[in-house]
């Protein structure tokens, strides 16, 4: 069950959010904050950060659009 | 009187002739170096002023449709070159010079309006570095503002496509003439109002080398504004390395030229991915020092005296608890034989106040009280009889039937019951009804 919520969090943020929870795990790991159970978790965490990273860098695309100015002068 | 040979001229002749004369001896257009002073700007958008140098004044005028082609802001002392034509006006009797074209003297009108504006703006704080905005790291969505034909768009999209994944939204606007800055401003703030559906992490603002000319409207007020006011984080990414414009100098970061673009906007992705890889190994090293770390206090803790000989924990444990039973034994025995004794003790107490005698006087105080209260309530009683009968016989003597046992009757018609009080009540030979004490007697009215 955990494994599952990890995951679906981890699905939903964005490449920023997902950097920044990264940097926070591995810190935390490295100056040994955190208890062995909780480190765990926070590994499988971070594991599953970076393979998001890597989806969203694989997932954007490079890609063109074109913006029509707003017809009525803007009015919504 | 001499005034037959002397021709006399209306005002208005002599000011016609004046103008003709000042047609014919003047050339129609010519230009004019001087010194602005008097400058009085209206708000009907014309100017007024004078153009002097050491010893002459020449009073001009330009109207607002000629004044606002002026890229530069006219002051007192700027020395110019102005062109027009010189004529005169009637209702003040002056002539005067109509400007339809001003150029600085010294520098170039470009130039001057550049620097001029430059010093405005920079006043009013609008290339603070307080203000500017910083970029978002990982943009997704990357808006561009150039043309749809210039090579700037294409420079831009390799830029940024060479390094990081992701969407440009092109919004073609002109970037140079008569109106472009004020469509690239107002396509800025049409993005900026849109942003929630469009979602631009950045905007990028630009065009590719060119003149001062060209890149003009990338120096008007009314862009410097709009990119001020974005919300948006914009870069300015114009003309060539040497090129600095107003939008540059606004903007929130600036790229030299287009082809730079991509390397102030995004990261480059081969560079995050490797950072991705050496936070993973990291990772991995970490957690696994962890694991040996804990692994090795779990081999301290097994190491330890109570886990080498188990058994013998369990049997000091059983000791204590054997001994805790046996204390619990005595207690409870000596707790019930004191409690025993206690108990002899109030036996006795209770025994030698001798209960059976207490209650006997008791019993002869309650009879004695019983048969007191018994002749009280007697009297009572007697006393209350006595009332009630002298009440009753006077309320027997109120009874309307103890006056008819006196003698007196009642008289009642006996059709309808009605008492009768007056001889006016009855008719002859109508039936009455006499009550008397005992019985009733019928009889019939005879006279009356």
């Amino acid at each position: 069950m955990a494994k599952e919520e990890i995951k679906g969090d981890v699905g939903k943020l964005t490449f920023e959010q997902a950097i920044k929870e990264l940097t926070g795990i591995v810190g935390k790991i490295e100056q040994g904050e955190i208890a062995l159970g909780d480190s765990l978790q926070q590994y499988e965490k971070g594991m599953a950060l970076i393979k998001q990273c890597r989806k969203i860098l694989q997932d954007a695309e490079k890609r063109i659009e074109k913006i029509a100015a707003e017809q009525d002068g803007g009015k919504q | 009187m001499a005034s037959e040979q002397v021709k006399i001229y209306t005002v208005g002749q002599v000011t016609t002739l004046i103008k003709t004369t000042l047609e014919n001896g003047l050339p129609g257009r010519l230009t004019v170096r001087g010194e602005i002073s008097d400058w009085r700007p209206h708000s009907s958008g014309h100017c007024y002023f004078s153009l002097k140098d050491e010893g002459a004044v020449l009073p001009c005028v330009m109207w607002g449709s000629n004044f606002k082609k002026v890229k530069f802001k006219p002051e007192n002392g700027l020395a110019v070159f102005a062109t027009g034509n010189v004529d005169v006006y009637e209702p003040q009797g002056k002539y005067q010079f109509y400007v339809d074209r001003m150029e600085p003297a010294g520098v170039g009108a470009l130039q001057l309006a550049f620097e001029q504006l430059v010093k405005r703006l920079a006043a009013q704080g609008l290339f603070d570095e307080a203000h500017k905005k910083p970029l978002p790291k990982y943009p997704r969505r990357i808006g561009v503002l150039t043309s749809e034909s210039g090579a700037a768009i294409d420079d831009i999209k390799k830029s940024i496509f060479d390094r990081w994944p992701c969407v440009l939204c092109l919004y073609p606007v002109p970037v140079q003439g008569e109106g472009a800055a004020e469509k690239i401003a107002s396509a800025i703030k049409d993005v900026n109002r849109r942003n929630d559906k469009l979602k631009l992490d950045i905007l990028i603002v630009g065009r590719g080398g060119g003149s001062l000319e060209d890149l003009w409207a990338f120096n008007e007020e009314v862009l410097a504004r709009a990119i001020y006011d974005s919300k948006i984080p914009i870069i300015s990414a114009v003309g060539h390395e040497i090129d600095t414009t107003i939008a540059d100098l606004v903007a929130d970061a600036r790229a030299s030229t287009p082809t730079k673009a991509g390397v102030v906007a995004v990261p480059d992705a081969r560079e995050v991915l490797e950072k991705l890889s050496s936070a993973q190994s990291r990772l991995t090293g970490d957690i696994e020092s962890v694991i040996e770390l804990a692994e090795q206090r779990l081999q301290t803790v097994c190491a330890s005296a109570a886990f080498r000989n188990p058994i013998l924990q369990v049997h000091n444990r059983q000791q204590q608890l054997d001994e805790m039973g046996s204390n619990l034994e005595e207690l409870i025995v000596d707790m019930l034989t004191d409690a025993r004794e206690r108990l002899n003790g109030y036996y006795e107490q209770v025994v030698r106040l001798e209960p059976h005698r207490l209650i006997g006087r008791k019993m002869v105080e309650v009879n004695e009280l019983t048969s007191r209260a018994n002749a009280a309530v007697s009297v009572l009683l007697g006393r209350a009889g006595l009332l009630l009968t002298a009440q009753e016989n006077r309320l027997a003597g109120l009874n309307p039937r103890t006056v008819l046992k006196r003698g007196y009757s009642i008289t009642t018609l006996k059709q309808t019951g009605m008492v009768l009080k007056n001889a006016s009540q009855v008719q002859m030979g109508d039936t009455l009804v006499t009550e008397l004490a005992e019985n009733l007697i019928e009889s019939k009215v005879i006279k009356k």
